[in-house]
């Protein structure tokens, strides 16, 4: 395998429109994405996750730069000659054909003989576990079952990128869950490299061998789920991915001192200059609450306490007025104890509290 | 490399042309120019028999408005066609405003009825639209004349002696235009009444208003547009009527649309003929305009 | 005493109204179709039934020549204003809205908008001349007018049915390898059919009825039935006329039935 095996993004631009109605949709991102990779594009709506996804599927030419398949440069392809397939959000089956005939289009289109397309669509019918189906129009079939003909319509002609534009956010939530799971199934079983765009993190976090986080147009940052979530680029990525709490400083040697008094050491090592005056970020999940004072802890009082169920998020204000909130799992009897105006001290999970790139 | 789009979105638009060009072409030859040839006709010298004589003149439209006497040369105001004009646009309102009292609580009714009975209604309301407006007229022709269906009965039953001389009058050609055009405020107001949201209404009972006032404050506001579309649908064509006032008005009760038709008939006046239509050409253009003004006010408010 | 539950919907003698308008709009129909069985000549009083004015209607050589006549103009005329108007609608819909395409559009739309007596003085105006020049009298002319008037009424039909139309089928295609005629022949037209059939349909309906372009554009012996029967209407026996006219309103009737049928199925 060489190295520009994959699809790969080279400083892609898109603007739309002109003059004041100028949007740039797409600055200059520079992506390469690995044969075989579940990768997902995540980010607010009007990021460009969108934008770039139709660009690699050649629904549209970039303003600038250009889309490589497996090192061949294919930017003014026309979508028709891209062993690249699409599972589009609204699914965009085709009303007036069957399930099967919808599953077979993009062979027939291909010129493929009647049996072979016949024999693919069985195989994609059983993959996705429709072949009672095969018959029907999409109209007759449910948001979940129109969900998978699409996936397979998309899968038949054996792409080598498969493209899925937010394609679950249509359905419930327990479908969505269902869903999520087939298609990392999927993925597996036909080793295609999947290109996924969704706007909802926890989906990204389940499903992807790595995330690239996107907002206005531009890459913040592309790593695993893990490396996304611990150690994330910046305060953006920081908030949009989970919840977190900021906290500013200055810098020392591998230690914050805090705003709000007491320094804190530090989970891995930054590139902001020591002295500097830099923000840190901590999810809420990796902060204890304990009754007395201990190494690495701050003092603070509780202003609030809002039970979730499985969970309850308590409200702390420290010394300087700074808000944290910290993640508490609920006890038997959902109490977590804690009352308004009660002063406890919060101690930070050793290594949790991360400095933003960002900020420096 | 940008070019490479802008090529693109170009091509699409070259593609666009091309595709309209054959029903630009066929409007161009069978609506559309021809008006403009028929605007260059209204200054050209009337032929003797018929047609015209190419010589540039304004006499159509002097005469339009004014005419001279055959005796001493004096100009005093063209009466006849100033009558007839105005009996076009009398009658044409007379027309709006009744189909549209009566339209309504037509619209209103469907509207209001469950799905599969409003469906049904409305296509009861479509039939007549699309019937032979000449069988429409005919229709009516039957029941009204003095042989018809109207006056037999009433004679029969002994309430009049007299057959009722309705046909070839005003209100034979009111009557006529008000029955052929109603579908066309109906099916207007219909529209805008099945968007209107009926809870509006309870909560203008809510607030204490009477049937009357949640009608006149509530209701009629909001389905203005629907009912400006339908005036306007009703008026354009009762201004142009020619087969209704031909099949009910007889011959001394014309509508501008028959004295167009006249002079180039036996008139033999093309250009004031040709002058006549710029003119209720533009009545219908005035009246689109103040259409799209209310229309987009409409928008605005809602 | 008066129990009736409250109606928000319901206004005081609308229902009444609404009633008497039905019950107006199709008596006179009615009334023209029965008394096209009337074995009299009357149409006021009924003096038994009978077929016969049907067969004597189509005896009458002029009838003949004049139904002939109106459906060689409305096959020709509606096939070709669908056929132009399914182009125009494939290039102004499902695109960004340009100054070009709402001027095309108003073009388009120019037929509705302009009295029919106007639009007929100009044709015969502009006809008369090239009658002239050219010598040649036949259908042409009809056929071209009655095609320019049916082009809105065939647009509207396959407009809406283009813009209800979800734009990604075609992306969707392109992107399973279909080329831009792919796309065309096995997506957008399959499922711009019911619309041009509509269309195709609503146009041949307008030609059938049209009396007052056909009036002025037609040459001598070129009547069609609408301009047979106004002709004849003046006359005081018009039975055959209604025979005519009743079954022109079956035609109509079934021709909207199917119209309504097809865009119906839609949702």
């Amino acid at each position: 395998m060489s190295a520009q095996d994959g699809v790969e993004a080279r400083n892609a631009r898109k603007v739309y429109g002109t003059g004041q109605e100028k949007v740039v949709a797409l600055d200059n991102v520079s992506i390469v994405i690995k044969r075989g990779e579940f990768f997902t594009l995540l980010g607010p709506s009007g990021c460009g996750k969108t934008t770039l996804l139709r660009l690699i599927a050649g629904f549209e030419t970039p303003t600038s730069g250009t889309i490589l398949l497996d090192g061949t440069d294919i930017t003014y392809d026309p979508p028709n000659k891209r062993p690249v397939n699409t599972v589009f959000q609204s699914y965009a089956l085709f009303p007036h054909l069957t399930v099967a005939q919808n599953i077979g289009f993009g062979l027939e289109m291909r010129g493929h003989a009647k049996a072979e397309v016949d024999s693919t669509v069985e195989e994609m019918l059983a993959l996705v576990r429709m072949e009672s189906m095969a018959d029907r129009k999409p109209t007759q079939l449910s948001g979940g079952q129109q969900q998978r003909v699409a996936l397979a319509r998309a899968l038949a002609p054996q792409p080598k990128v498969l493209l899925l534009d937010e394609p679950l956010s249509a359905l419930d939530l327990k479908l969505r869950k269902e869903m999520q799971s087939e298609l990392k199934r999927l993925q597996l079983e036909t080793g295609i490299t999947f290109i996924f765009v969704t706007h909802d993190q926890e989906e990204a976090l389940t499903m992807s061998d790595r995330i690239g986080v996107m907002k206005s147009g531009s890459l913040l940052q592309v790593g695993s789920p893990r490396e996304i979530y611990t150690r994330p680029a910046d305060r953006f990525v920081a908030s949009f991915i989970g919840e977190t709490n900021f906290l500013t400083g200055v810098l020392g040697k591998d230690a914050i001192t805090l705003d709000a008094g007491g320094t804190l050491p530090l989970g891995a090592s930054t590139q902001a200059k020591s002295g500097s005056k830099v923000t840190a970020s901590i999810r809420p999940e990796q902060i204890r609450v304990i009754e007395t004072d201990a190494p690495g802890s701050l003092p603070a009082t509780v202003t609030e306490s809002v039970y979730f169920g499985t969970d309850s998020h308590c409200h702390f204000a420290l010394a300087d007025g700074t808000e944290v909130v910290v993640r508490l799992q609920s006890p038997a009897s959902g109490d977590v104890g804690l009352s308004r105006g009660q002063n406890v001290f919060l101690r930070f999970e050793p290594g949790a509290l991360m400095v933003l790139e960002d900020q420096a | 490399m940008s070019t490479d789009s802008d090529r693109l979105e170009r091509q699409r638009n070259r593609n666009g042309w091309l595709l309209s060009t054959p029903a630009l072409v066929l409007l161009a030859f069978g609506a559309t120019g021809p008006l403009l040839i028929m605007f260059v006709y209204s200054f050209l010298e009337p032929g003797k028999y018929g047609n015209v004589i190419w010589e540039f003149s304004t006499k159509a439209w002097f005469n339009v408005f004014v005419q001279r006497d055959i005796f001493d040369g004096t100009l005093s105001p063209a009466d006849a066609h100033l009558t007839i004009l105005w009996r076009s646009v009398k009658l044409s309102l007379m027309t709006t405003i009744f189909t549209f009292i009566v339209g309504f609580p037509t619209a209103w009714f469907i509207a209001t009825r469950p799905p599969r009975m409003r469906t049904l209604l409305l296509f009861l309301i479509t039939i007549p639209f699309w019937t032979n407006l000449l069988i429409r007229t005919f229709a009516i022709n039957q029941i009204i004349r003095n042989e018809g269906l109207l006056n037999t009965l009433l004679l029969k039953l002994g309430i009049i002696n007299e057959p009722l001389l309705i046909i070839y009058s005003d209100f034979a050609v009111f009557i006529g235009m008000t029955y052929v055009y109603l579908p066309l405020m109906v099916l207007p107001l219909f529209a805008s009444i099945d968007r209107f949201d009926m809870r509006l209404v309870e909560a203008g009972y809510d607030l204490y208003a009477s049937r009357w006032q949640v009608l006149k404050r509530v209701i009629v506001p909001i389905v203005k547009p629907g009912i400006i579309s339908g005036s306007i649908l009703v008026f354009i064509p009762s201004l142009g009527a020619y087969v209704t006032p031909r099949i009910l008005g007889g011959g001394r009760n014309m509508m501008i649309g028959n004295f167009i038709e006249l002079q180039f008939g036996q008139g033999r006046n093309w250009p004031l003929g040709a002058a006549l239509s710029v003119i209720l050409l533009l009545i219908v253009a005035v009246a689109l305009v103040v259409y799209v003004r209310f229309a987009n006010r409409g928008d605005s408010n809602v | 005493m008066f129990n009736r539950s409250f109606s928000i919907s319901r206004l005081p003698g609308f229902t009444t109204i609404a009633i008497l308008v039905f019950v107006m709009l199709y008596l006179p129909i009615a009334m023209l179709v029965v008394f096209s069985f009337n074995s009299g000549t009357s149409v006021a009083i009924w003096e038994g039934f009978t077929l016969e004015w049907y067969p004597r209607a189509w005896a009458n050589e002029q009838v003949k020549d004049a139904t002939i006549r109106s459906l060689i103009i409305a096959s020709t005329a509606s096939v070709i204003a669908t056929i132009v108007a399914t182009m125009a609608a494939l290039a102004t819909t499902r695109r960004k809205q340009t100054r070009g395409q709402t001027f095309v559009y108003i073009l388009i739309n120019q037929p509705l908008m302009v009295p029919e007596i106007v639009t007929a003085v100009a044709l015969l105006i502009f006809f008369a001349s090239i009658k002239v020049a050219t010598g040649y009298q036949g259908l042409g002319y009809l056929i071209t007018a009655h095609a320019a008037f049916c082009i809105p009424f065939a647009y509207l039909p396959i407009r809406a049915r283009l813009e209800g139309m979800d734009l990604t089928l075609e992306t969707a295609a392109a992107d399973l390898y279909a080329t831009p005629w792919q796309t065309f022949r096995y997506v957008t037209l399959p499922l711009v059919m019911p619309g041009a059939i509509a269309g195709l349909m609503l146009a041949f309906v307008t030609s059938l009825d049209d009396v007052v372009i056909t009036l002025f554009v037609k040459s001598a012996g070129q009547d069609t039935l609408p301009t047979y029967m106004l002709a004849q209407i003046r006359r005081a026996v018009t039975t055959e006329v209604n025979a005519i006219s009743t079954l022109l309103l079956g035609l109509t009737v079934i021709m909207l039935t199917a119209f309504f049928l097809l865009t119906r199925k839609r949702n």
